[in-house]
C-alpha cells in the first residue's frame, strides 16, 4: 500500500507566443489529467513547485490559479461535491520530491484520493538582453492510492550549508536611471525589481558530490547498496549531473532515466521530466527499485524510492 | 486517528480529524513571535501620503498602530527572532525539530527583497541550530502558517516525524508605503496594503502525549474561483510589492462560504459553534471581521464565545496574524486549560482554512514575561 504515479507530463514551450509560467503548468495538467483519464475535480491537493515566472507574482499561491484555470473545483460549493487545496511550495529543484512525501502522506492518511504536481519556470527578467537564465518548462504529476501495491516508501533530505553562497537568487530593487515624466507626460517608474541569480564556479560540481554523499547515505540507512537500484531517476536531469554521479555510485547508464535534450535543462520540472522519460520508456514498470534524487540550491539534497514488487 | 476524505460526498475541505487524546494525535506545543520595536500610527501613515486621501483609516479598520521594521530588520530576522522566541517558550531543544517549513510571503533577506534560493527555512533552521531538519519554504498568502500546520500535523500525526516548526516572517509594511505614494480614495484598489504590519510567528507541533488535548480537526480549501480578488507584484514606485484587493467582493465571498465550511469543520469534530470558546479569524479590518461574525452567526444558529480582534495595536500582519493573536492571549493569560479555539484563515487563492483545538499545559509556559 502506497502512494503510486499516475502519470507525468513534461513539456517545454513551443509556437510564437512568450512563454509563461501558469500556462506551461495548465497545459502539462491538462495533458496529465488526459493521460490518466482523470478528471480535473479528481484533484484533492494541488501542489506548485515552480519558481521562477514572468510577472514574479507575490499572491496568490500560483496553484490557485492553475485550479482555476484547469477547472478543478472553482469554488461555489454545491451539495455532494468536493474540493481542491492548492498551495505553493518553493525549493527549487529539489521541490518536487518534498511535494510527492506531502501528497504521499495525504494520501496514506486518507485525507485526499488524488493528488496533482506542478511546477514551471520561465525566465524571471525577460526584458534583459540576455541568454534566459531558465528554460521555459513546465511539467505535472499525478499521485494516487494503491491498496495493493506499493510505491513511495522512503524519503530522505539532506543540505549543506556550507555550499548555501553557490547558488543564491533572489528579486533586488534597481532604481530607474531617468526618473520623471515620459513624452506624452506618463510617469515613468521610479525602478523596478531585478531578479539577480548568482551561480559561483564550482556550483555544478559541488552538486555531484552533495547528491553522491547523500545518496550512500540514503541507501545505506536502508541496508541497501546502489547495485540494488534498478533505476536512477534524477535532477537536474542533463548529462552533466547524472553521468559523473552515476558513475560515482557505480550505476550503469542503462539505469538512468536520461530525458530528451529538450528538457535537459528543465528546472524545477527536473524531476517530472526525468519520471516522464522512465515511464515512456518503460523502464519505471519494470523497475522494483527506482531512487529518485533531485539536488539544488542549499546545497540541498532529496531522496525517495519507489518500489513495485512486480518489476522484473 | 480518525482518517476523513475530502472525496466523500458532501465533503469540501482536505480534513484531518484526530481523536483527542489519542496516540497518534499532535498538538501545539509552543507559539514564539518576533515583533519589531518601532511603531507606526495609522495617522502617521496616513500624513505621508501622496495624495491628500480624506480616508479615515483608523474608524474604517480599527488600526490604530502597527510594528514596523527598523533598518537591519527583515523578513528573516523576524522569522529567526519568532523561532527563537518559540524555542524559548518550548520545552523542546532545537535539536529536536525535525522538520522547518517557512510560509512567509515576503522572503527579504540581505540586499534581496524577495530571496528565491536557497529557501529561507534553511537560513531559518541555522540560525537556530537545527541543521539536520528537512526544511523548504510554502507560499499561500496569509494563510501560509495555517497551511504549513496543517501540512505538518499530517507528518507528526502519522509517526513520520515527532516534532516539527513553522515559521514566518513578514516585513510587508514597504507595500504600505508603496500605496501611500499611489492611494487617492477610499476605492483605491491598494487600500489594503495600508492596514499591514510587520512580524514574525512561529509555532512548534509534537505528538500528543497520551491523554493529552491536541488539534481536534484543521482542513483547508482553495475557492479557485475567485482567485484573482488580490494579487500582488513587485513594485515600480519603490523596494518591494504593490497588492491589488477587491476588499468588498472578498468580504462577500468569504460571508457566502465560510457558514458551510466552518459547520463541516464542527461537524467533524462533533461540537457546535457554541462550544468553540475563542475563534481567531484572521486580522484585515474590525468591521469587517464584526460583520463577518454576525453573518456567521446568523447562518449558523450560534455563534463562539470570544472572537479574538487585535487590529488596534498589530495591523494586518498577514500570515503570521492568527499566532501573533494567539501568542498575545496566551502572554496574558486569557486562554486557559481546556478552552476549545479555532483559528481560521482567510487568503487570497481564496484559501480557506481552520483548526480547532484545546489549550492544554502548554499555557503554563507563558505570562510569566507579561
Amino acid at each position: 500500500m502506497a502512494a503510486r504515479i499516475e502519470a507525468a507530463v513534461a513539456l517545454t514551450s513551443r509556437g510564437p507566443r512568450k512563454p509563461a509560467a501558469r500556462r506551461l503548468a495548465d497545459t502539462a495538467a491538462g495533458a496529465c489529467l488526459t493521460y490518466a483519464g482523470r478528471q480535473p475535480s479528481d484533484v484533492d491537493m494541488l501542489i506548485n513547485t515552480g519558481l521562477y515566472r514572468e510577472d514574479n507574482m507575490g499572491e496568490p499561491a500560483l496553484a490557485a490559479l492553475v485550479q482555476e484555470d484547469i477547472g478543478a473545483s472553482p469554488g461555489h460549493l454545491p451539495a455532494g461535491g468536493h474540493g481542491t487545496f492548492s498551495f505553493d511550495l518553493l525549493n527549487g529543484t529539489c521541490g518536487v520530491l518534498n511535494a510527492i512525501q506531502l501528497e504521499a502522506g495525504m494520501l496514506r492518511s486518507g485525507v485526499i484520493g488524488l493528488g496533482a504536481v506542478v511546477a514551471s519556470d520561465v525566465d524571471p527578467d525577460g526584458k534583459a538582453r540576455r541568454p534566459a537564465m531558465f528554460q521555459p518548462a513546465g511539467g505535472a504529476l499525478l499521485l494516487g492510492w494503491d491498496d495493493s501495491a506499493d510505491g513511495f516508501t522512503d524519503f530522505g533530505a539532506e543540505t549543506f550549508p556550507e555550499y548555501a553562497d553557490l547558488f543564491v537568487s533572489g528579486l533586488v530593487w534597481q532604481e530607474e536611471r531617468r526618473p520623471g515624466r515620459r513624452p506624452g507626460g506618463r510617469r515613468r517608474p521610479r525602478g523596478r525589481s531585478r531578479m539577480v541569480v548568482d551561480t559561483r564556479p564550482g556550483y555544478h560540481g559541488r552538486l555531484v558530490d552533495c547528491a553522491e554523499e547523500s545518496a550512500w547515505r540514503f541507501l545505506h540507512r536502508r541496508g541497501m547498496e546502489p547495485g540494488d537500484i534498478d533505476l536512477l531517476v534524477l535532477a537536474p536531469a542533463g548529462p552533466d549531473f547524472c553521468d559523473p554521479l552515476r558513475i560515482r555510485l557505480g550505476i550503469p547508464g542503462d539505469r538512468v532515466a536520461y530525458v530528451s535534450e529538450e528538457l535537459e535543462n528543465a528546472y524545477t520540472t527536473g524531476p517530472i521530466a526525468a519520471l516522464q522519460a522512465a515511464i515512456r520508456s518503460g523502464r519505471l514498470a519494470e523497475a522494483r527499485t527506482t531512487l529518485l534524487l533531485a539536488a539544488g540550491a542549499g546545497i540541498t539534497v532529496t531522496m525517495a524510492l519507489y518500489r513495485q514488487a512486480q518489476g522484473c | 486517528m480518525t482518517q476523513t476524505r475530502s472525496t466523500e460526498p458532501g465533503r469540501w475541505l482536505a480534513l484531518e480529524s484526530l481523536s483527542p487524546g489519542s496516540a497518534q494525535g499532535c498538538r501545539i506545543e509552543s507559539v514564539g513571535v518576533k515583533l519589531p520595536a518601532r511603531m507606526l500610527t495609522t495617522r502617521e501613515l496616513m500624513s505621508r501620503t501622496r495624495h491628500r486621501t480624506r480616508i479615515q483609516l483608523e474608524r474604517l479598520t480599527g488600526i490604530h498602530e502597527r510594528h514596523v521594521v527598523d533598518p537591519g530588520e527583515n523578513s528573516f530576522t523576524l522569522a529567526a527572532g519568532a523561532a527563537r522566541d518559540c524555542l524559548a517558550h518550548s520545552g523542546h531543544r532545537a535539536a529536536d525539530i525535525e522538520m522547518v517549513i517557512s510560509s512567509s510571503i515576503t522572503r527579504s533577506k540581505g540586499e534581496a527583497s524577495q530571496s528565491f534560493e536557497p529557501p529561507l527555512s534553511m537560513y531559518v533552521k541555522l540560525a537556530i541550530g537545527t541543521p539536520g531538519a528537512v526544511n523548504f519554504d510554502i507560499s499561500n498568502a496569509c494563510a501560509g502558517m495555517l497551511t504549513g500546520v496543517f501540512l505538518l500535523q499530517d507528518m507528526i500525526a502519522r509517526g513520520e516525524i515527532r516534532c516539527g516548526m513553522v515559521v514566518s516572517g513578514e516585513y510587508i509594511s514597504h507595500l504600505s508605503w508603496n500605496a501611500a505614494r499611489q492611494v487617492r480614495s477610499l476605492f483605491s484598489r491598494q487600500l489594503a496594503s495600508l492596514t499591514l504590519g510587520d512580524a514574525g510567528a512561529a509555532v512548534i507541533l509534537e505528538r500528543a502525549p497520551e491523554g493529552a488535548a491536541g488539534i481536534d480537526v484543521i482542513g483547508f480549501t482553495t475557492l479557485a474561483e475567485h482567485s484573482r480578488l488580490c494579487l500582488a507584484f513587485p513594485s515600480t514606485v519603490g523596494p518591494g510589492a504593490q497588492m491589488y484587493t477587491k476588499s468588498r467582493t472578498i468580504q462577500k465571498v468569504a460571508i457566502d462560504e465560510l457558514a458551510p465550511l466552518v459547520a463541516e469543520a464542527i461537524g467533524e469534530a462533533g461540537i457546535d459553534i457554541a462550544d468553540i470558546d475563542y475563534l481567531i479569524p484572521h486580522q484585515t479590518s474590525a468591521r469587517a471581521i464584526r460583520k463577518g461574525t454576525e453573518e456567521f452567526a446568523r447562518r449558523l444558529g450560534a455563534r463562539p464565545k470570544h472572537v479574538v480582534v487585535n487590529l488596534e495595536e498589530y495591523g494586518n500582519t498577514s500570515s503570521t496574524t492568527l499566532f501573533v493573536a494567539l501568542h498575545k492571549y496566551l502572554e496574558e493569560r486569557r486562554l486557559g486549560k481546556g478552552d476549545r479555539v479555532m483559528l481560521l484563515a482567510l487568503a487570497s487563492g481564496i484559501e480557506i482554512g481552520m483548526a480547532i483545538f484545546t489549550i492544554d499545559d502548554q499555557v503554563d509556559r507563558y505570562g510569566r514575561t507579561h
